[in-house]
């Protein structure tokens, strides 16, 4: 079912996972922050992020030798595929929920649906 | 633009994502509920995984299986704590005795049991089979004695010791009880790489059974 | 009407009253712990240090069940305080209310006594009816559990009341559904077994669905609560929001109780449930991060609080590091077979229960001082503003730099005592030796004496803060006037 991780791969392990979260967040961040202030300047950044977490995600699946079984695989696939929409819906739902917040103020909500 | 835009999105609405909340949190529960019932089934005492306590009476031991690529116990031939078999309800009352023991004592306040409680002081999921008891033969009566008096006894070169906590011998064996039923679960591995107290017999038939302990040696770490 | 800066009960409501009380126990036992962990920490150093007088054991005990405790405190004041407010009637049954925290403070004070003077009992069923069930978190005797459990219904009864007399908003809807779920699962650990894979499955019911589960929804509650107050988010965002991080972490963290059973004799299948769970963990502490940002580039960081907005934001961090980032990077069982029962558990729970947890009780004292004192005035330019600064400063990088070094043993031990020595005994000890260890351990005791030093200026800057000041606060309500109720 599992295949323990080897001994003089523990801090890659360690370092990728943080890796990950560490990456899913500074994407999410930047997505939000870029649409937010409407600087798309800032949106390959954002990306630039999703690819770091990429490779942290396959360096994680490597190494934790997740590629050893197809249950595992798949976990990875969800974590990649998950990792990249999540962010993406939560900036949506972030939009969405204040959609009518600033009623006397539209070009706010305007700048978020021009996108 | 904005109206619009707010009548649009059901799936931003706050009737919507109550209805999820309920929804998901009662669905996870309900899983949860299944899976429960499985697994409580599965840990109860006397089944594969958790043996049944007169588990005792026998040899316990912890072997690499190839199959499923851990080490998992084994239970051997019998080999009576205190050289003295037991029924399973006295066997029971035993461990029972045991484990009330080790919260009254609060063992959890230093050591971890099966991986849970603290980091003070030695894991105990497989004390039965650590090497340091010395030989099988005075493993018991260390354990009864260290458990009664352990202050005084040697423990490691950093001058941590446990402190005394006034157990009584009767308390020791069944706590020594106890700690040999539960190196029997099966933990899924863990821990990993631990390598038994030898418990070959003397006799030389039961040279044959020695072996898969120095297999369990082959899957050192790199 | 009190003169202004000045504490008086005058200025609050009902239940607020009672929540002062609660929050005034909370602080104490928050001391308790800081306390018994210094202790604890010193005897890592000096194993000589009280030993045969308070062992390890009962001071790690008393640390880790006086956090458990004060954090439901603070809970409970929190609750109490923002009752009459959401509910708009006053608290339907104050006196009862009063009568619990009377009882269950005594039942506390008790515990601890016995805690520190009796120690151990027989191995007998007497003692863990009287002494302590002798299990990590959930010590507390069985009598006392009972009346836990009794408290607690008692506290949800008034809740629940309250609520029903007056109006049930979204924010009081959740904390009642949570309230049950939290009083309910704490029977799951109240009952003997001498099975040990038994004992600690259901034992993780309570630890894991209360910690990854209710607990973190509750703050979620304090905290729509805490951004409505402080900042004036608009009610049907922030219960909005509330729904949807309910939505996430109750379905990432029901079935998240997985990754505690990989190694308890529980099937292996959990694994698989564990570490898809685990995966999804991260995504509701992401999500609260993003939107936190979002709100503050509405509202421009514009509070009316700023030490409650200080700690607020801190918890969304803290969240995220603690819980996410600590959580991932030890869960997956392919790891967490090495990593298991070290001081990685360690870091990852002081990081996680501060960041969590303690930052949103500390920003309810702030929120509860402020009112008592007669809504002073606390954003810029706060007179001894440096004091609530520098508590947050040298709590967080007290906590911090314990996190660190405990992060550093964990790895350590993982590697020597779990991987290479195969964590018999020997191995143990080997790791516990080791320099990277004992010269973590020096460090977790600096971080430890910062972070108790933060707390003294915390409680200090608790009873002083807006006590100069004359300058009455602005309230920040435009936006609740709009809201549908």
């Amino acid at each position: 079912m599992i295949e323990p991780v080897k001994l003089a791969d523990f801090f890659i392990v360690f370092f990728s996972a943080a890796s990950v979260i560490m990456f899913g967040a500074t994407y999410a961040l930047l997505f939000a922050w870029s649409r937010m202030r409407n600087r798309p300047r800032l949106m390959p950044l954002a990306y630039l992020g999703y690819v770091g977490l990429f490779i942290s995600v396959i360096v994680l699946g490597v190494h934790a030798n997740l590629f050893n079984s197809t249950f595992w695989t798949v976990i990875v696939l969800l974590m990649l595929l998950g990792y990249l929409v999540a962010p993406q819906a939560i900036w949506h739902l972030c939009v969405g929920t204040h959609a009518d917040e600033h009623e006397p103020d539209p070009e706010h909500v305007k700048v978020f649906q021009q996108r | 633009m904005a109206e619009t835009q707010t009548q649009a999105l059901w799936w931003a609405s706050e009737s919507f994502w109550r209805k999820m909340a309920i929804w998901v949190t009662a669905g996870s529960f309900v899983v949860l509920i299944f899976l429960t019932f499985d697994t409580v089934k599965q840990i109860t005492a006397g089944g594969k995984r958790v043996p049944a306590y007169s588990v005792i009476n026998h040899r316990v031991d912890y072997v690499f299986d190839e199959e499923r690529n851990f080490q998992v116990p084994v239970i051997g031939p019998e080999e009576p704590l205190f050289g003295k078999k037991l029924t399973e309800d006295e066997a029971e009352a035993l461990v029972s005795k045991g484990k009330l023991t080790t919260q009254a004592k609060n063992c959890m306040g230093c050591h971890t049991l099966l991986g849970n409680g603290s980091y003070y002081a030695p894991d105990l999921t497989k004390s039965w089979l650590d090497p340091s008891w010395g030989s099988k033969e005075v493993r018991e009566q260390s354990m009864v004695e260290f458990l009664m008096d352990p202050t005084d006894k040697l423990h490691n070169a950093i001058g941590r010791r446990m402190p005394n906590l006034g157990i009584t011998e009767a308390e020791a064996r069944a706590t020594v009880a106890f700690l040999k039923w539960m190196s029997a679960i099966d933990t899924n591995g863990f821990p990993t790489n631990f390598q038994p107290i030898d418990q070959a017999d003397a006799a030389p038939e039961v040279a044959v059974e020695a072996a898969p302990a120095v297999e369990v040696a082959a899957p050192v770490q790199q | 009407m009190a003169a202004l800066g000045v504490l008086d009960s005058a200025n609050l409501n009902g239940g607020q009253k009672l929540a002062v009380k609660y929050f005034a126990v909370s602080v104490a036992l928050f001391g308790a712990q800081v306390l018994f962990g210094l202790l604890a920490g010193l005897q890592y150093l000096n194993p000589e240090f009280l030993f045969g007088i308070l062992d390890f054991s009962v001071n790690r005990m008393v640390h880790v069940n006086a956090m458990v405790v004060w954090l439901l405190f603070g809970f409970i004041g929190s609750v109490y305080w923002l009752l009459e407010d959401e509910s708009g009637v006053p608290v339907v049954g104050l006196g009862f209310g009063n009568l619990i925290f009377w009882i269950f403070t005594l039942a506390v004070v008790v515990v601890v006594l016995v805690y520190l003077l009796v120690q151990v009992g027989p191995g007998e069923k007497s003692s863990i009816w009287l002494i302590n069930e002798g299990r990590e978190y959930i010590e507390a005797p069985r009598w006392a559990d009972i009346g836990i459990v009794v408290c607690v219904l008692g506290f949800f009864y008034n809740v629940a009341a309250t609520f029903m007399k007056g109006k049930i908003t979204g924010i009081g809807g959740v904390l009642l559904f949570d309230l049950i779920a939290l009083a309910g699962l704490y029977l799951a650990g109240m009952w003997f077994t001498p099975n040990i894979s038994m004992d600690q499955h259901w034992w993780w019911w309570v630890i894991h669905l209360w910690v990854e589960a209710t607990w973190e929804v509750l703050v979620g509650c304090l905290m729509a609560y805490g951004l409505i107050k402080t900042m004036g988010v608009r009610r049907k965002i922030v219960e909005t929001w509330l729904y949807i991080e309910v939505a996430l972490m109750f379905g990432s963290g029901i079935l998240g109780l997985g990754h505690h059973y990989f190694w308890i004799g529980t099937p292996e299948y959990w694994f698989t449930i564990g570490g898809f769970f685990s995966a999804l963990e991260p995504i509701p502490l992401v999500a609260m991060v993003v939107h936190a940002l979002f709100d503050a580039g509405h509202h421009k960081l514009k509070s009316n609080n700023n030490p409650a907005l200080g700690w607020i934001i801190g918890q969304a961090f803290g969240n995220f590091f603690g819980a996410g980032v600590w959580g991932f990077m030890h869960t997956l069982p392919q790891i967490n077979l090495y990593t298991h029962g070290t001081q990685w558990t360690a870091s990852h729970g002081h990081l996680a229960f501060f960041g969590a947890y303690v930052t949103m009780v500390i920003a309810f004292f702030y929120i509860a001082v402020q009112k008592w004192r007669g809504n002073v005035w606390m954003s810029g330019n706060l007179v001894g503003a440096w004091k609530w600064k520098w508590a947050m400063f040298l709590l967080w990088a007290g906590m911090i730099t314990m996190t660190m070094a405990l992060l550093i043993a964990g790895y350590e031990q993982s590697q020597i005592e779990r991987a290479i020595g195969g964590s018999d005994w020997m191995a143990y000890f080997a790791a516990q030796a080791h320099r990277w260890f004992t010269q973590a351990m020096v460090w977790r005791q600096v971080g430890g004496w910062m972070f108790a030093l933060g707390f003294v200026l915390l409680v200090w800057d608790l009873m002083t803060i807006g006590k100069r000041e004359t300058r009455s606060t602005y309230v920040i309500e435009p936006e609740m006037a709009k809201a549908a109720v």
